[in-house]
């Protein structure tokens, strides 16, 4: 009865979740010229809009591009410093682990405000990507972070010495070593770096420079003086954009977790 | 075929907290020496100086007379055997015993011919493409001495490879690991806690406190002839019994004790210096109350463990000590009692 009541509860909390997205897939098939649900009758014609328009495909590619560029340089930095925190940090190992994990703690605006005033202060200014991309790697390196933090907990440092006594260099014993035995961290670290990156607002908006919008941004644009359908059509690409990463990587890289 | 020196060696963990206090060892190429102590006594620290994973305060260690201490472990070609055994779980057993050989860029052919000597070497040629979490704990154990095998290391260091696995599989290593060190021949330096497992393993057991060298020598030779209280009692049980030199002839001292007079050595001693005598449980004889010779003494308790019986006895004056016999004759507790002991099965301590 209580389990009955359980499983009710979790399918309700369920359609909770995925109806808004139900919703957005069901309007971007409007054949109508205005954002409805239901859709008034079943087209693709926005979906040809959306791959017509130059300004969502240059945003798409804008985003695809940070999104890789951030997890590829997360990844590492994350990586790294996980191994560090875990592996070497001794007194100072409980602040290291607050200061990698603000950006999460942080309102994403504040840092967003503070990272404007910053590249203004140093110099770089908004002219070129750059600070967009330090803003993306900001803000998914905790994921990083947490998830290579988490595998390498796991991770006996016998095994680094044991291949040190066998002739293995720092970089060879990492390589050929912790990093094989630590890969579901980094790679499920990579993956919410890039889907978090491909979908963040507020640090693209106060950051991004002339001509670089994200998806995100461009779709807030044109939002706030279209109201077609094309929007739901521009939202369904980035979900199954999101959701294709994070099935093909998994089937492709290969996410075979070793079990001890 | 390496000789090790250590020379003076001594590791310091911040002021005042010395683990390893200035200790000398001479290892002879090809033996097998046992580092042997309690907990804290320096022996694990100095099995990894020796291996470079940790730094050395002062003092030297040379192989064949060629200085180490500023090599750094991977370069030191030294085969490490670990509690835990350390083997690399993502790889194979034969990957893990390649893993080696693929450093040292050993040729393709000559490394499969290698890892196939050493798999017959260890026994686990059947086993060859499990991965380690499908093998026993003594499976384990082999790979791990093979994979610091294979590489052909100037010298073997053993990290208490046995402590993790049960009693019976315990004794079936020590033997193997003993025969498997006299075929391959080379230098092996084995720390453990255990005595029995450093008596019946080394050539030689150096038995460590407090960051020192108490004693070192033949395992028989610590066992009969112990320098100190502590020496005595970590290798062994052991009745200590205090005396007097009654007189003192032609360097033999004769001290009386409960159970008539002893003959021991006599060194600087002279006649009315007070002297602790060591007495191993299974020098004492147990004797029917009705024998001839012995003094009486009466069963308290009764330890029967298959082949051997302990006992302790109470002796007319109180003391207590224990024996250990073969279990051919017993004696139930209450039971009245003769004990014998040769005038010569007693040794004298150095130091109280």
């Amino acid at each position: 009865m209580a389990r009955q009541a359980l499983n009710a509860y979790s399918i309700l909390i369920y359609i909770f979740l995925l109806l808004p997205i139900g919703v957005v897939v069901g309007a971007s098939l409007n054949a109508g010229e205005f954002l409805t649900f239901p859709p008034q009758g079943l087209s693709l014609r926005w979906y040809v809009a959306f791959l017509n328009n130059e300004v969502f495909m240059r945003a798409i590619r804008t985003s695809l591009w940070i999104a890789a560029v951030s997890m590829v340089v997360s990844g590492i930095v994350g990586t790294m410093a996980a191994v560090y925190y875990v592996h070497y940090a001794a007194r100072w190992k409980e602040h290291m682990r607050i200061a990698m994990l603000s950006p999460l703690l942080l309102p994403e605006v504040l840092t967003a405000i503070s990272l404007l005033f910053f590249v203004y202060a140093i110099g770089i200014g908004t002219t070129t990507m750059f600070g967009l991309l330090v803003g993306h790697v900001l803000i998914t390196l905790p994921f990083v972070f947490m998830n290579v933090t988490s595998s390498l907990e796991g991770y006996d440092p016998d095994w680094s010495t044991a291949a040190q006594s066998l002739g293995a260099g720092r970089w060879t014993r990492f390589r050929r070593i912790t990093l094989p035995l630590i890969k579901p961290g980094v790679f499920s670290g990579c993956l919410f770096a890039f889907v978090i990156s491909f979908d963040v607002f507020t640090i693209s908006f106060m950051l991004k420079s002339i001509g670089s919008s994200t998806l995100p941004i461009q779709l807030f644009d044109y939002l706030k003086s279209n109201y077609t359908p094309e929007a739901a059509a521009v939202s369904t690409v980035s979900i199954v954009v999101t959701i294709l990463v994070v099935v093909i990587s998994e089937k492709v890289l290969g996410l075979r977790i070793h079990r001890f | 075929m390496t000789k090790v020196s250590i020379t003076k060696l001594t590791k310091n963990y911040g002021p005042g907290i010395r683990a390893v206090d200035s200790i000398s060892l001479d290892i002879p190429s090809g033996e097998f020496v046992s580092l042997l102590g309690p907990s804290g006594c320096g022996k694990t620290t100095t099995l990894k100086m020796l291996a470079g994973f940790e730094s050395v305060t002062s003092g030297g260690i040379a192989f064949d007379g060629q200085d180490v201490v500023s090599v750094p472990p991977e370069k030191r070609d030294i085969g490490m055997v670990f509690q835990n055994y350390a083997l690399f779980p993502h790889m194979t057993v034969r990957g893990n015993l390649a893993f080696g050989l693929e450093m040292r860029k050993v040729p393709k052919a000559d490394m499969d011919r290698r890892i196939q000597a050493t798999l017959d070497l260890v026994q686990l040629t059947p086993y060859a493409d499990r991965y380690p979490r499908q093998l026993s704990g003594g499976q384990q154990q082999r790979v791990a001495i093979g994979r610091a095998l294979v590489i052909e290391p100037r010298i073997l260091l053993l990290d208490e490879p046995l402590a993790n696995l049960d009693a019976k599989l315990r004794e079936e290593m020590r033997v193997f690991i003993r025969d498997l060190q006299r075929r391959v021949g080379i230098t092996t330096v084995y720390v453990t806690h255990d005595q029995a497992e450093a008596m019946t393993m080394s050539d030689r057991v150096v038995v460590m406190f407090g960051g020192k060298i108490a004693q070192q020598g033949r395992p028989g030779d610590i066992y009969d002839y112990p320098v100190s209280r502590a020496v005595a009692g970590f290798v062994g049980q052991v009745n200590l019994i205090d005396g007097k030199i009654v007189g003192v002839d032609s360097g033999i001292a004769r001290v009386d004790t409960p159970f008539g007079p002893a003959e021991v050595k006599a060194g600087h001693r002279t006649e009315g210096d007070p002297v602790t005598l060591v007495l191993r449980p299974e020098a004492i004889d147990i004797l029917p109350a009705d024998a001839a010779g012995g003094v009486t003494a009466s069963v308290v308790a009764s330890y029967f463990s298959g082949a051997i019986l302990d006992y302790t006895l109470a002796l007319q004056d109180g003391q207590t000590v224990d024996v250990k016999t073969i279990a051919r004759q017993r004696f139930e507790p209450g039971a009245q009692v003769r004990l014998a002991v040769d005038a010569h099965r007693f040794w004298p301590l150095e130091v109280g």
